[in-house]
């Protein structure tokens, strides 16, 4: 009987590798590939700064202009100091080569939260930070509001992660993508859920939220004090390794620069 | 003409009850070890997982292994056993016939 059923475990493991393999979403080609292509020999212009420079949160800026003119992106990467995520993909975007426009990635945007591996810094949650009618509440705030008002652009991105299901798990907020009313946020669910969510793991598609924008955090401000088209996408740990979920946020972050005309992805549109 | 009951014991040493865990559990497993490893077979142990994972949210509302894989072995088992139990009670059936 035990041989019997060890053998029984022995076929579904297999059964089950293979299977996977065979019905999995591929992930050729698509805006990530266009982003990370290496022919670097063109004009794309690198450099990087430090903001909130001599002071405790001190954490660098990265800026890629494309060889054409184009929309400016900003994208943010640990806000929240734990999200590995979006700290991670942040960091990779930094070597991205958009098509056209500017790309500017801020990875460890709460660089001591990032540092100790927790949500908050010292100054708390620092996206709850940009109440409307109000100054940015710390002075990590202001700086990263600075930087804002410095590039003003097009298009805001903050990459987040829950450990929950959106709808299943009530005290998580899950995978899902805030924006803000004039985004593109269903086109970049419905990418999501196209792309890289399997169909066997149907609890895990993407919804999308046109968000009401008079709140404090981050993507609500930059669209109500900057007319930047926001977004906040948060992908879930539920389930998924660190690999899978990287390539959540990595496939969504691409999206939306592709969706705003920065990376232009062959065969599309 | 009465339905037969299979003893439990029997019901529990079924093929049927162990095939049926271990496909339950062992592609969701595989799964939730490496992400690459999700596969249309884990569907089912993934959704008995996610109701667990409610289950246990309500009980203790914080993020700990127990209280997700808990409720995922008992229900799959349970799940299992409902399912061999069925098994063996057809054979007691057919061999009545018989
Ligand atoms: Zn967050």
């Amino acid at each position: 009987m035990k041989r019997r059923s060890a053998l029984a475990a022995g076929c579904v493991t297999v059964g089950s590798i293979a299977t996977g393999a065979l019905t999995r979403p591929s992930s050729g080609g698509g805006p990530v590939a266009t982003a990370r292509r290496a022919d670097d020999s063109s004009d794309t212009d690198r450099r990087s700064e430090p903001i909130l420079e001599e002071t405790v949160h001190e954490t660098t800026l990265y800026e890629i202009d494309a060889p054409e003119s184009g929309p400016t992106a900003m994208v943010f990467g640990g806000i929240h100091g734990d999200e590995q995520n979006g700290i991670e993909v942040a960091q990779e975007m930094t070597d991205w080569q958009p098509d056209a426009g500017t790309l500017v990635v801020i990875p460890e945007t709460d660089r001591i939260a990032v540092e100790n591996g927790e949500r908050e810094g010292i100054d708390g949650d620092l996206n709850r930070h940009f109440p409307p009618g109000g100054e940015p509440q710390s002075e990590l705030a202001r700086g990263v509001w600075n930087a804002l008002e410095t590039y003003d652009p097009d298009v805001v991105l903050d990459l987040h992660r829950s450990l929950g299901i959106y709808g299943v798990h009530h005290q998580y907020v899950g995978q899902i993508v805030f924006h803000s009313p004039d985004a593109r946020g269903s086109a970049l669910a419905d990418a999501l859920n196209d792309e890289v969510i399997p169909w066997y793991m149907p609890l895990h598609r993407f919804r999308s939220s046109t968000s009401d924008i008079n709140g404090p955090l981050l993507f609500q401000a930059a669209n109500r004090e900057l007319g930047a088209t926001s977004y906040l996408l948060e992908s879930t740990s539920f389930v998924l390794d660190e690999d899978a979920m990287n390539r959540h946020t990595r496939f969504g972050a691409a999206k939306v620069l592709e969706l705003h005309g920065l990376l232009e992805t062959e065969g599309d549109e | 003409m009465t339905i037969p009951r299979p003893p439990i014991r029997r019901v529990l040493a079924s093929p049927v009850t162990l095939a049926t865990y271990a496909f339950l559990v062992v592609p969701f497993a595989l799964g939730w070890l490496r992400s690459s490893w999700m596969s249309p077979l884990a569907l089912p142990g993934y959704l008995i997982f996610v109701i667990g994972t409610v289950i246990g949210n309500a009980i203790a509302p914080r993020y700990e292994f127990w209280v997700y894989w808990a409720p995922f072995l008992a229900g799959s088992f349970g799940l299992a056993t409902v399912v061999g139990y069925g098994y063996e009670a057809w054979q007691d059936e057919r061999s009545n016939e018989g």
